[in-house]
Parts: C-alpha cells; structure tokens; sequence
C-alpha cells in the first residue's frame, strides 16, 4: 500500500466506512505503543524523539496523533505533528492528526481500525497519542500493547497518585521535562529485567528538550513487549481489544437503530408523553424496545 | 456524518513570523474547520508530505520574509510531482502585486494580503474547497 492510498483509507474509515475483511487478514504484527497523559505535559515532543529512536533501530514507524474536536465550532487544531514535522520527509513514518469529533475516551470512533490499517500497511510500530487526558479518558488502554503516560514535575503528590484511572493503565511512567528542575536523569531509572515473568513499572525521568532518559524510556519499552509476549499477556491484552472493538461496533449500530426508531411519530408521541409527566422514562424504554429489538427481548 | 473541511497551515523557508499563521489557523478552527498546523521553517518537501498524510481540502501558505516566490513555486512544482489533484492552495502575508499574479499563474488560487478578514478566508475556503472534495 502506498502512502497515497493508505491516507485516502484512513479518511474513508475516519468518516465512519468499514475497513475490509482482506486488511484485517492482514494486520497482528505491528506493535501497538498508546502515548497519553494531561496537556503540555510533552507527549508529541517525545513521540518525535521516540521515532528518532525507532528509525535508527531500522524499524518503521506510523502515529495516530489525536487533538480535541471545538464542542462551540466543531472544528479543531490539530497542533501534534508540529512537533514531528521533521519526519514527514521519511518515508519509513507516517504521521495522521485526527480530531475527536466528540468522541469521549480520549480517542476518535475509527481509533481501533485506522490501526488496523496501518498495521496492514506494514508499519513495524503504530504510536497512538491522545489528547490531552484527564483522570478518566483510559480508552487507550483498549487499543495498545503498551501504554506510557507522560506526566511532568510538580504535577500533584502522592495521592493523586494513587487514584484510580490513568495512573493504573500505565505500563511505564515517564516524568518529561526534567530538565526544568535540573535533576540529572543518569542511572537513576531501573529497566525491569528482561526475563522476568512479572513486569514492575518502570517511573522514567525523561527530558525530550535534551533527550536525556530517552534510551531509558526506549528500553522500558522494549522490556514490557518482551514481558508481554513470555508472560502471555500480549495474547490477553489482544482479546480484550477485539472483544472492545465488536462491543464499540455493536454500540454504534444499536445507536443507529434507537435513533432511527425515535424518528417514527409513534415514538416521538412516546417522548412527548415522558416530558409532559404523563410517562415515566422506564415504562418509555420498554415500550421503545419493543419497536427496537421485537417484543422477545424484552428486558426482565 | 459531513466531514468538516480539513485545511493545513504551514510557514516555508526561514521565517519565523508565526502570528499571522497561528491566528489564522485559530479563526479557521472557529469556522468549524480542522486544522493541521506545522508552524515555521518547514521545507516544501515536508509540507507536500504532510499534505499527502493528512489527507487535507487546502494548504495555507504563509510568508512574511521575501521568500515567497522561490518556496511556493517549489509546493506548486512538489505537487504537479506527487499528481496531488484537488488540493487548493491559498497564501497569505507580505507578498507584493507583482508577485501575486506571478503566484496565481504558478495555480495558488488567493492571495490574502494584510488587513484580510478571517471571514473572508474561511468564506473563500467553504466555497472553492468544499467543491473539490474526493
């Protein structure tokens, strides 16, 4: 596949067209690295020295590089691949900007099959970044092998390290812009052992301004690929991805059809009558069910 | 679902003016576009690669050094190579009368000089990009 026609495949799946069976033959290979983490915390700036790192290493290397949709214009700034620019004459990178548009979870609705396609397109590794996360937008962690969250210094104390979301789906933690605090990175960080069966997350103190910690964060990833694949995980982290990408799939045609039943008078008759209290919205839904799916699937 | 008019903002060449680009690049977002913006002293080679990646309706070029005529007139050359069709070209910045007509013969479609509206742009842009849609 050229580049031509991989850029007019990832539009057609953008705007929502099903990727054929004969890709999806295809793709397995490629290892999937999720980049996330808050707002300016660094994370296309390491993305770029990362590819550096890989395109030394000979490997290729594509990025699905995520921005926030307006919720007031429905446009967006797609400002990730500034940070990347240098590659694009490359023609071992691939580098996509996507806008939400609107989707929650810090990824876009065609997310799981754009990497497919550029895995099919034999990309040795797919880098996704998402936008900037809050506490709560873990979808990446549905879609790739290895997930890296990117924090910087100062960013909170111990507890906000222990709450629940982002910080749990890390599989390596780096710290970028150490330099900020002229704190030397050298021989501070421990790379779990390459043969063990448990992985130990790494926390790599990381300055994509100097590229200190890069070999570090390189390594981290090399070792959780190698602990994914002895421990059997990968296998597993591969199944939950499938098993979210049909759920997803089925969601949005479900919705499809709950939106197309609401547009027939009897059911807008229906909300009319929850909004003028005359309905309750339980005894809505069960009425709305059964124009949907047919009285046998009628919830108990 | 409608996708919305992709557009990509790049400055070419050594100049580091990037006011009038950003602010453009911000009023498109507001006129509902996405923009894809690669900031200063890209070469032409990478803003045509970048143009084939993104998959964008437009490039804005934006030019406040003097080096229009030789940076642009590459972009126009890189895309006739590349049989990129259906992409628009529009510039923008310091770029005096003669040089207009020398860029639209060149196939840059508008010329947006100082004093032009972000309206006037994101207008131009929703009638001649939506047309040359794939």
């Amino acid at each position: 596949m050229t580049n031509k026609e991989l850029t007019k495949l990832v539009t057609r799946l953008e705007a929502g067209e099903p990727l054929a069976a004969e890709f999806y033959a295809r793709t397995g290979t490629a290892r999937i690295l999720g980049i996330t983490g808050p707002p300016g915390v660094g994370k296309s700036s390491l993305i770029d020295r990362l590819i550096g790192e890989f395109r030394r290493q000979g490997r290729t290397v594509s990025v699905i590089a995520i921005d926030p949709t307006s919720p007031i214009s429905g446009g967006a700034l797609l400002g990730d691949r500034l940070r990347m620019q240098r590659h694009s004459e490359d023609d071992g990178v691939f580098i996509r900007s996507l806008a939400t548009r609107h989707h929650q979870g810090g990824l876009t609705d065609a997310t799981p099959q754009i990497i497919h396609a550029l895995d099919a397109a034999g990309f040795n590794i797919v880098i996704v970044e998402t936008v900037g996360t809050g506490q709560d937008e873990v979808e990446v962690a549905e879609v790739a092998d290895t997930v890296a969250v990117i924090l910087m210094p100062e960013l909170g104390d111990e507890i906000q390290r222990a709450k629940s979301g982002l910080m749990e789906i890390a599989d390596i933690l780096v710290i970028n812009k150490v330099d900020l605090m002229n704190a030397g990175t050298t021989g501070r960080d421990t790379i779990p052992s390459a043969e063990g069966k448990q992985w130990e997350r790494p926390t790599i103190h990381a300055s994509a301004k100097t590229g200190d910690g890069l070999a570090s964060f390189c390594g981290a990833i090399e070792a959780h690929h190698g602990y994914l694949v002895r421990s059997g995980e990968l296998a597993r982290r591969r199944e939950r991805a499938a098993r979210a990408e049909v759920i997803r799939l089925l969601q949005s045609r479900m919705t499809a059809s709950i939106l197309r039943v609401l547009e027939i008078p009897r059911a807008q008759n229906i909300l009319t009558d929850v909004a003028q209290r005359k309905l309750d919205p339980y005894d809505a839904v069960e009425q709305l069910s059964r124009e949907i799916f047919g009285s046998q699937n009628r919830s108990s | 679902m409608k996708r919305p008019i992709k557009v990509l903002i790049a400055k070419a060449g050594l100049d580091g003016h990037e006011r009038g680009a950003l602010v453009v690049a911000m009023g498109l977002r507001d006129a509902g576009m996405e923009v894809v913006y690669t900031g200063i002293r890209n070469t032409p080679e990478q803003i045509v690669q970048a143009a084939i990646q993104e998959d964008v309706n437009a490039i804005g070029l934006s030019s406040l050094s003097g080096g229009h005529m030789a940076q642009f007139a590459r972009v126009m050359e890189l895309l006739r190579k590349e049989k990129i069709k259906g992409v628009l070209v529009f510039a923008g910045g310091i770029i005096p009368d003669e040089d207009v007509k020398k860029l639209k013969k060149l196939g840059i479609r508008e010329v947006f000089g100082p004093g032009s509206t972000i309206a006037s742009i994101a207008e131009f842009l929703k009638k001649s990009a939506r047309s040359r849609r794939a």
